[in-house]
């Protein structure tokens, strides 16, 4: 292809066979040789599809452009990426150091079979004294922001459902 | 960097139902349209550690040579004003000739190569180049409908520079006969968003005996020259 008018490449899915090929990264940022100088918090939630069953191929990036001085000596600094299990679920633990107020725990983004475009959203936590600062929770209509903030549920530990559809439907971005 | 709007019909349909598993996983809601300084200012930066002896040779990851067709993919990777997209991570995988993937859930009845994994990485160039080699991927069914099988191709995950350019695609190979049958292909209403994802072959990059070359560009969003020309 010569494409010299410079017209975007559109996307297409990962259909279900990405596991082997995006490992390197899921075991590069794997909780357990997670090196950070910051405290961390876990998010972690339920992939949901439009009937509310579990989406179990799909996979989930978090990006903490913050945490990456914290974690520079990361193959991928303040890069997550998991695999949703069996069950849909998926778990990541975070970097939390000093951030401008208002800007989410981290930037996430959805892959899966059957989703022809990745989706761009971000998740908040509840007991951020800065939300209400967010630059980015400003835009979204008041009635969908909570589709973006984790909830507490332990020492920690925060609960973010993603959900594809549904009256839930989580706030998926497009950026200016 | 800016991005502007993309153009009707050039991403796929997030609900497209003669592919299946659009139906219930693809948001009915419209992207929302946001002001956000990070994502379009910053990205990974992942340590040059990360990239492995044949990470751009998938027919060197076994003891012995793979079977198939041996080829070698290359392109530029740039944004909507041609500038290179430099020093940017980028994923590949595939199934091997057979048309079967190194994966625990792909029972399709053909052999697996025990000298072919079909996932490599690299980093573009100045340029924005990059180049691999491989094997050129078998079609293979997979189910979606009565004969369905999907054409060759190759997965491509990219970064960009900044973390709003990510993008996932798939590289397609000239004149394959599965096109019009091929719900995912068909899922872009574009016609020209569409050939964009197939590759052009090149007897530049062909190499001798040994390969046929494939040359395969990529335009990431973003317009406007960020400083210090990254």
């Amino acid at each position: 292809m010569s494409n010299t008018d410079y017209q975007i490449t559109t996307s297409q899915t990962i259909g279900p066979f990405s596991h082997e090929g995006w490992q390197w990264a899921v075991d590069f940022c794997a909780p357990a040789r997670l090196e950070t100088s910051a405290p961390t918090v876990v998010v972690h939630g339920v992939l949901y599809d439009g009937d509310g069953n579990p989406i179990d191929d799909a996979q989930i990036e978090a990006w903490l452009p913050e945490a990456a001085a914290v974690e520079a000596s990361q193959e991928i600094p303040g890069f997550r990426r998991t695999p949703t299990g069996k069950a849909g679920e998926f778990s990541l633990r975070l970097s939390m150091p000093e951030r401008p107020a208002g800007e989410p725990a981290a930037y996430v983004t959805v892959f899966a079979r059957g989703l022809t475009k990745h989706q761009f959203t971000a998740v908040f936590l509840e007991d951020d004294a800065t939300l209400a600062q967010s630059a980015i929770l400003a835009q979204v209509p008041a009635e969908r922001r909570d589709t973006l903030v984790a909830r507490k549920d332990g020492d920690g530990r925060y609960r973010w459902d993603i959900w594809m559809q549904t009256d839930k439907e989580t706030v998926f971005f497009d950026y200016r | 960097m800016k991005f502007d709007d993309v153009q009707p019909g050039v991403w796929p349909e997030l609900i497209y139902p003669a592919y299946k598993s659009t139906v219930k996983r693809g948001p009915l809601q419209p992207a929302l349209r946001i002001d956000a300084r990070v994502p379009v200012s910053r990205n990974i930066d992942p340590a040059p550690r990360i990239l492995l002896p044949h990470d751009t040779d998938l027919t060197r990851r076994g003891e012995k040579a793979p079977l198939g067709e041996k080829i070698v993919v290359t392109g530029r990777v740039v944004d909507e004003d041609g500038k290179p997209v430099r020093n940017s991570l980028i994923e590949v995988w595939q199934a091997n000739s057979a048309g079967r993937y190194w994966h625990q859930r792909d029972n399709h009845d053909a052999p697996l190569d025990p000298n072919f994994f079909g996932f490599g990485k690299m980093m573009t160039d100045d340029d924005g180049r990059y180049r691999f080699v491989s094997i050129k991927p078998g079609p293979y069914p997979w189910k979606n409908h009565d004969k369905a099988w999907r054409p060759a191709h190759i997965h491509f995950s990219l970064f960009g520079n900044v973390y709003a350019q990510r993008l996932v695609t798939q590289m397609y190979f000239p004149s394959d006969p599965l096109f019009p049958y091929d719900p995912i292909f068909n899922s872009i209403p574009d016609e020209a968003a569409r050939q964009r994802l197939i590759a052009r072959f090149s007897l530049d990059h062909t190499v001798g005996d040994e390969m046929l070359g494939y040359e395969f560009d990529i335009v990431l969003r973003g317009r406007g020259a960020t400083p210090f020309g990254l």
